[in-house]
């Protein structure tokens, strides 16, 4: 083979991978667009008066109004249960972190005779269908004065977070090299210090997306809050169900819409500044399943 | 350290020892399951004994035992069946297509250029706006009088369809919701996936002179396995218990056509107050799940260890 | 880190595994009630106010404790109330839970029409004509109440509650749409023959492009537990009845197969897509202008005639009346939310004095003038609304309770009552769609209802 019939090979093969990313950048974008296009929808919503929403053909040009979201934030309570949204959220995504790591960890890592069969258990109970939970557990929360209190959303949501968080962790532990602990051990470390001073901040990333992970499903569930609280300790997505079934005038979409973008953005940035760890935390986490 | 005291015997000391490492090891466990089982015992065991009784409306407490007449109850109820004949289609219908996209998109995403944090991120909203509200918007898209959708693909000549209206289309709809709202998800854990792929394999096989497909078939797909598999348990997991998104985009209509079970369970229970009928379907729900899963754990396994 | 501490640790944990695990059998213990508050808990004094809760509709929940509780004050400043809404799909299930325990959280419930005999039924509910009469105020006029919406909070002789806001199902009409298909715009004394022939007319194009871009009727066809309502009134205007005197089915005969079939003839008239409207989706295309007609609960007159930012359409335009007549009687379907006191409240008599206070003469004008909600008394229907707009919906009310009181226009009274309408409505829907004839559909929903021993 010549010298220059093997350089024109190589150009033609960097032209080709060229194009090939840059198809796959173009298909990347076009695929994000149109994912985000119903979200786009909703946040063009929340800015028109009720009677734009519903037009034949639809409107993408029209007079628009930051009413709604004056009058919604104006009202004290939805600024109160996104409070308690960021509480809840916050709260069972800690506790869920703490005892779902410590558990993926026992079955990634101690040894433990009947610990494999309580973690498949763990992951077998999220079978349960959570409207068969919540009568109960609000028979339980009222016999132990717990009704209404952020706690209880906290352990309730807990139920379906431990599991999840317990399995992405067992992955992401099972890939540390194993010397990681016998160095600990060689320094006089127990098996807890040895997991929190050791592991622990080696797999920062990892319990980051996993923590933002619960949250997302922590910050968005409604079965859950609509029976456990009442005032005190009620949530977002509470309001959004009521918004949405006004039996009355009809279900406000402007109001709808403007509520559901207002509860994105938190979370979006929360997302956009951890995602680095995030994504490196899953990367780590997921391969060794 | 606490050390030994002297005066104890060498072996007396070493059972303490073994004993508190036992401790320590159970340590790790037990918050995890304390906490579970202090949540969950009494409501799954409610459950169970609502099941097998005629439920009490006064005082929410189970009243006379009634044996299995529940469960045949419900076993007679075609709508029952057609419940879960609803459900497996849905989830014969989303599940591939969420974890083919899901991975599909992720080897998009993963293209190396300036916007990529970002796109990322974004990929995240569709999981995170509350389902009425996604379930409305949809509605709002696909309806055929003010809907966008039929003025899409009428351009390209095609429709209109009846989106919410038609049984096959309603069904269509929701497993497209669905997938809208979760192959974010699994495109998360594929990105990572992807990027912790072993390089040097691929060049190695570069210079074998391998073909993308080769590489793929041979190569990058046995080595995601055990992500393919841990994914899709997860995504299993919660698919199986959706019925937000059929209650805000069809209510489960026309008629059965959407009624997964998760929401005929939830009617049952909340709108026509027969919570010891759905006590009794969602036993029988959850030993299927977990006859299911256990399936899927020990097939994930086999395939975790084969490659 | 030493062994001893991670020993006391576990020590600690065990305890924790141990309590969790006896606490158990505590929990599995019924309820113990408490002794019934006799004084009924008084109506506060200034050093010691009494503290009222009620649990509402989140759709008006928020109006009512932001106007209505502060003009309830003026009379009794020594009441507190706060009133927590929630959404209405969970209301019922809710209301319930809270009313079984010891010490409920909520005074009042307010009810949904068919909800008062399933919490009666549970024994959630005061009596009020019996066990309230004492903290009844003189001039309290029972006999003023229309009978219908009165009704709805009544089962087995006894009365639970008092309208608060009522509700009717209703014909909306747009005039323009009927002058430019050349019709004479509709009168309550419409027939359904008369409306059936003149709907083709009224699927039209109104701005000559070729296009349709009018249709004669939308309203519910989705699956929705309020979308029997529309055949149920068919039936209950040609005589016929959902339920018997036994409350077994009697919807399976000729009649009820004709009324749910016209529901579904209505179809061919309706816009593109009709068949998964429900409540939303035929207010819109009604506000939009592009249908002609629209089956609607009242309540929604304001949104869709009146206010400029909800509505294209102007008042004079919305023309409101009964559904069409039957072969007896003009159409129509009751929807009344009931003020309920609770059974287990520590005050009752607070409780009743606020119910009283919103349904007596003077509070229900007040609440029907400022905040706009329907009145069910004959003297309030009677008295000249503030509002020009109510006067014909005023009329249109009257009218719709007297039909319904005539032809039982409402839902199954029966602790049963939503499981009817569930069974109802998946059977409608599967219709609707086309996966079963009108009469299979019926016969389906009669062999599950007479299975569900009302």
């Amino acid at each position: 083979m010549s010298g220059a019939s093997a350089l024109g090979v190589r150009a033609r093969h960097r032209r080709r991978r060229l194009l090939g990313h840059r198809l796959r950048v173009g298909g990347g974008v076009f695929t994000c667009a149109l994912f985000l296009f119903p979200v786009f929808w909703m946040v063009l919503t929340s800015f028109k008066q009720p009677k734009d929403i519903f037009t034949t053909p639809p409107t993408f040009f029209f007079t628009p109004t930051i009413e709604t979201y004056v009058s919604y934030m104006g009202r004290a309570d939805v600024l109160h249960r996104m409070l308690n949204t960021v509480i809840v959220a916050a709260g069972a995504g800690a506790v869920s972190l703490v005892a779902g790591a410590m558990a993926g960890y026992a079955l990634a890592r101690v040894p433990l005779r009947g610990a494999a069969t309580i973690g498949a258990v763990i992951m077998l109970s999220r079978g349960v269908p959570p409207i068969a939970l919540a009568v109960p557990m609000f028979l339980v929360a009222r016999k132990l004065g717990l009704l209404d209190r952020h706690i209880t959303l906290i352990l309730a949501y807990c139920t379906f977070l431990i599991p999840y968080v317990m399995w992405l962790m067992r992955g992401f532990f099972k890939a540390l090299p194993e010397e990681l602990e016998e160095a600990a051990k060689l320094d006089g470390c127990s098996r807890f210090g040895a997991f929190f001073r050791i592991i622990v901040p080696i797999s920062l990333p990892g319990l980051l997306s996993t923590l933002i992970f619960s949250v997302i499903l922590a910050w968005e569930e409604l079965l859950f809050a609509l029976v456990l609280t009442n005032r005190v300790a009620t949530t977002i997505p509470v309001a959004i169900a009521g918004i949405a079934g006004d039996s009355v005038n009809g279900a406000n979409w402007g109001a709808l819409t403007a509520v559901g973008t207002l509860t994105v953005v938190p979370v979006v940035a929360f997302a956009l500044l951890v995602q680095k760890w995030l994504i490196k935390g899953l990367a780590d986490g997921a391969t060794k399943g | 350290m606490a050390s030994p005291t002297p005066r104890h015997p060498k072996a007396r000391s070493r059972r303490v020892v073994r004993l508190t490492d036992l401790a320590g090891r159970w340590g790790f466990m037990s918050p995890a399951a304390v906490l579970l089982v202090a949540t969950l015992a009494y409501p799954i065991f409610y459950t169970i004994r609502i099941s097998f009784s005629e439920l009490d409306l006064s005082t929410f407490s189970p009243g006379e035992w009634v044996g299995w007449d529940n469960y045949i109850d419900v076993l007679r109820d075609d709508r029952f069946w057609n419940a879960l004949r609803v459900t497996g289609v849905y989830l014969a219908l989303a599940l591939p297509l969420q974890m083919v996209l899901g991975f599909g998109i992720a080897f998009l995403v993963n293209a190396e250029w300036r916007g990529r944090g970002a796109v990322r991120a974004l990929f995240l909203i569709p999981m995170v706006v509350a389902p009425i509200v996604a379930g409305g918007v949809w509605r709002m898209m696909l309806d055929p009088l003010w809907g966008l959708a039929n003025a899409l693909i009428g351009l390209v000549g095609l429709g209109p369809i009846d989106w919410l209206g038609d049984p096959a289309w309603a069904m269509a709809t929701i497993v497209i919701v669905d997938t809208w709202r979760w192959t974010p998800f699994v495109t998360l854990i594929a990105t990572a996936a992807l990027l912790a792929l072993p390089g040097d394999v691929f060049e190695a096989a570069e210079i074998d002179g391998a073909n993308w497909w080769t590489k793929f078939w041979f190569i990058t797909l046995p080595l995601l396995v055990p992500v393919i598999a841990a994914t899709f348990i997860v995504r299993w997991l919660g698919a199986v218990k959706m019925f937000d998104i059929a209650l805000a985009a069809t209510n489960g209509g026309p008629g059965r056509a959407t009624n997964v079970i998760n929401l005929f369970i939830y009617e049952e229970a909340f709108r026509s107050l027969n919570f010891a009928g759905a006590a009794a379907m969602a036993v029988i729900v959850l030993v299927g799940t977990m006859l299911l899963t256990a399936v899927f754990l020990r097939g994930s396994r086999m395939l975790e260890e084969r490659h | 880190m030493t062994h001893e501490p991670r020993n006391r640790r576990l020590l600690s944990r065990r305890g924790v595994v141990a309590a969790g695990l006896s606490a158990l059998p505590v929990l599995a213990l019924p309820a113990t009630p408490r002794a019934q508050t006799a004084s009924g808990g008084g109506l506060g004094t200034a050093a010691a106010p009494v503290e009222i809760r009620m649990i509402a509709n989140e759709a008006f929940a928020n109006q009512w404790q932001a106007n209505m509780v502060p003009e309830f004050n003026k009379s009794f400043p020594h009441v507190r109330v706060k009133i927590d809404g929630v959404p209405y799909p969970e209301l019922l299930a809710k209301s319930l839970l809270d009313s079984t325990g010891a010490n409920p959280t909520y005074d009042i419930i307010v009810a949904d029409d068919p909800w008062v005999p399933q919490l009666a039924q549970a024994g959630a509910l005061l009596d009020l004509k019996a066990d309230a009469k004492a903290w009844t105020a003189p001039d309290f006029d029972w006999e003023d109440f229309n009978a219908a919406p009165l009704a709805a909070s009544a089962w087995r002789g006894k009365q639970y509650g008092v309208p608060l806001r009522s509700n009717m199902l209703l014909m909306f009409t747009n005039k323009t749409l009927y002058k430019k298909a050349g019709l004479p715009a509709p009168t309550p004394k419409l027939t359904w023959t008369e409306y059936l022939a003149q709907a083709p007319k009224l699927v039209q194009d109104t701005n000559g492009d070729g296009k349709v871009d009018a249709w004669a009727i939308d309203t519910y066809f989705t699956r929705d537990s309020l979308t029997p309502t529309i055949w149920q009134a068919i039936l209950n205007s040609n005589g016929g009845a959902l339920l018997d005197k036994d409350n077994k089915p009697a919807f399976n005969t000729p009649t009820g197969v004709a009324a749910l079939q016209t529901h579904i003839d209505l179809l061919k008239y309706a816009p593109p897509g009709a068949k998964s409207h429900g409540f939303n989706e035929s207010l819109q295309a009604f506000r939009q202008g592009q249908t002609a007609t629209m089956f609607m609960w009242g309540s929604v007159f304001k949104a869709t005639a009146v206010d400029p930012k909800t509505t294209t359409l102007k008042p004079d335009e919305v023309g409101i009346q009964v559904m069409p007549v039957g072969s007896k009687l003009p159409g129509t379907h009751r929807g009344i939310w009931n003020g309920t006191v609770a059974k287990k409240s520590a005050h009752p008599q607070a409780a009743w004095a606020l119910l009283q206070w919103l349904s007596s003469k003077q509070g229900e004008l007040w609440h029907a003038n400022v905040l706009g909600a329907f009145p069910a008394r004959k003297s309030t229907l009677a008295t000249p609304p503030e509002s020009a707009w109510l006067v014909p919906v005023y009329a249109a009310l009257q009218q719709a309770y007297d039909a319904a009181d005539a032809g039982q226009m409402w839902r199954p009274r029966s602790p049963k009552s939503d499981a009817v309408q569930q069974v109802l409505a998946d059977e409608t829907s599967r219709a609707m769609s086309g996966e079963a004839s009108a009469a299979d559909a019926l016969a389906s929903a009669a062999q599950k209802i007479g299975r569900m021993r009302l």
